[in-house]
């Protein structure tokens, strides 16, 4: 859960990014930030993930006060969260497997849970068979979705996506939109901040438009991805064909009980 | 830090030796440089201190006799000497005798110097009792008729001492210096490192990864060309310790007995110098990772 009341956010050059916003974004919402450039959206996510810190104000991010937060415990901050960069930041000298399972390396996960994770989390965003291949073996949106798995291998509460249709085709940025649909569906919460207008109005949900540092704009949009914003957790017309969980325990553990019971 | 990533992290390192060789081996030629001209000086300053000791300790004394003094006079004054109640012992050493040992070390120089030719005087080798009691005792062997002069070793000792001092500043400012152009190039090298991964750095980050993960890789590396470096300097100069010893032997005698054998110091230099070098590179990737995390390394999303 994102709490934001009366911040604002001066850079040391002077520059007033944000002015005295406030805004509460709950678990499970699926949230648009636009804006022109320049208007204060980039400012918006650095003060989430703690990059930067809020002049004046108070910020709580899933449980953690970040006018308040230790230097030590920001690490703590992120792994709650997933980011998606609009130029992917793969790293070329690893393949799809290891991009994804980095992340998971990065936080101290063992060699075993990593491998079952990944297999699992490569197979919810299409890319099972692809675990050898070098990113730039990959199109624009199939490396968006590494990005996307690697976003998501920690299990995030939340999945922040810095403009993650920015580097690709107008199909595969609509592949790359319903997948962020049906990751939130599953109770995670997402945010995307866009420039592209029709993706906004194709997919809807919380619509929070800033301008010039303030909050123009917090509207829902219904559509048949979110067609009431008061009920995010309903189910979806999403046209992919197998739905899986983002966590991976409870299939497992259902597995287990399977496996014990054909023994029996 | 989980024990499972230990093993991650260390490999992590060197793979980004190999990934950035031609800078790790221009930083591994530069320190090993560095390291051998730091090793050297500490070294000179070493034996220097040690001949100075041991000329300290040594309580023989030679006394010239006066050249042309004939060898019954010569021996007649044995037990004259011997009266002097500081003197331990007193051995007769002709000029004979003298030029012999000048042929043995210095060769043909002194071939045509025999007999008449000979530029020695006969002399005696005495041993003091209280080694306190130096200066009177010299004054009473010097007021013996048919003395020429006695060995002063204090001169000696005190002009080793002022080399000793001088090799001493000399040392620790080639030392100083060395070691901070060590450490520049050492988190330079970390640095270049540390910019080719920066991307990995971001992710890593933004995935929660502690400060402590982010850097280990980098320690691993800076550490390792440390290790490297300072295993090959000092192999350097256990190799050409002696040859260096024999050669300074040949020119300054004094050298050949009273410094130390490479045996006394191949394992305390090749500790120290692998030590140095890890340590070097300990505090120069942490310099520049801790630099870096603090200023881009901060950048998640840019």
């Amino acid at each position: 859960m994102i709490h934001l009341e009366n911040v604002s956010k001066v850079y040391p050059n002077g520059t007033e990014a944000l002015k005295n916003i406030s805004i509460d974004i709950e678990n499970g919402e699926f949230v648009f930030i636009v804006g022109s450039s320049g208007a204060g959206k980039s400012t918006f996510l650095k003060l989430l993930i703690h990059e930067e810190k809020a002049t004046f104000g108070n910020i709580m991010v899933n449980g953690h006060n970040l006018m308040k937060i230790k230097k030590r415990r920001v690490p703590y901050l992120r792994r709650t969260m997933g980011i998606v960069f609009q130029d992917f930041r793969l790293i070329e000298k690893m393949n799809v497997y290891d991009n994804v399972a980095f992340a998971m390396r990065a936080v101290g996960t063992p060699e075993k849970d990593i491998k079952k994770r990944v297999k699992y989390v490569l197979g919810l965003v299409g890319l099972k068979g692809k675990e050898k291949r070098r990113p730039s073996e990959l199109s624009g949106g199939e490396q968006q979705r590494v990005s996307l798995a690697r976003a998501l291998v920690n299990r995030p509460e939340m999945i922040i996506a810095d403009e993650p249709t920015g580097n690709i085709d107008p199909e595969r940025s609509f592949e790359i939109m319903k997948m962020l649909v049906e990751i939130n569906n599953r109770g995670t919460t997402v945010i995307i901040v866009t420039h592209e207008h029709d993706l906004v109005q194709e997919f809807g949900g919380r619509i929070i438009r800033i301008d010039d540092g303030e909050i123009a704009e917090d509207r829902y949009v219904s559509t048949k991805y979110h067609k009431s914003a008061l009920r995010i957790d309903e189910d979806t017309d999403s046209d992919d064909g197998e739905k899986l969980p983002i966590d991976d325990t409870a299939e497992t553990a259902e597995n287990q009980e399977q496996k014990e019971a054909v023994g029996k | 830090m989980k024990l499972s990533s230990m093993g991650y992290l260390i490999k992590e390192g060197f793979k980004n030796i190999w990934n950035n060789r031609m800078m790790s081996l221009a930083s591994v030629v530069v320190l090993v440089s560095c390291l051998i001209i730091t090793g050297a000086a500490s070294l000179i300053s070493l034996n220097v201190s040690t001949l100075i000791s041991k000329i300290g300790d040594d309580n023989e004394l030679t006394i010239y006799l006066e050249y042309g003094l004939s060898d019954i006079d010569s021996i007649k004054l044995g037990p004259e000497i011997k009266k002097i109640q500081n003197i331990e012992s007193c051995t007769y050493y002709s000029r004979e005798e003298a030029i012999k040992e000048y042929k043995k070390t210095l060769g043909n120089i002194y071939e045509s110097m025999q007999g008449d030719g000979n530029p020695f005087g006969n002399a005696y080798k005495v041993q003091l009792k209280d080694l306190a009691k130096y200066k009177d005792t010299v004054k009473q062997i010097k007021q013996i008729s048919g003395v020429e002069t006695v060995s002063d070793r204090s001169d000696i000792a005190s002009k080793l001492t002022k080399l000793n001092y001088f090799v001493t500043l000399v040392g620790s400012w080639v030392v100083l210096i060395l070691g901070i152009v060590t450490l520049f190039i050492i988190s330079n090298t970390i640095k270049m490192t540390m910019y080719s991964r920066r991307y990995e750095i971001s992710i890593m980050k933004s995935v929660g990864a502690t400060n402590a993960f982010v850097r280990i890789p980098f320690i691993i590396e800076a550490m390792m060309i440390g290790l490297i470096s300072g295993l090959l300097a000092s192999g350097v100069i256990i190799a050409i310790y002696n040859p260096v010893r024999d050669a300074a032997s040949g020119v300054v005698r004094l050298i050949g007995n009273s410094t130390l054998s490479v045996e006394k110091i191949w394992l305390p230099t090749l500790l120290l110098m692998s030590g140095v070098g890890v340590l070097i590179g300990i505090v120069g990737g942490f310099i520049s990772i801790s630099k870096y995390l603090k200023k881009e390394g901060g950048e998640i999303l840019g």
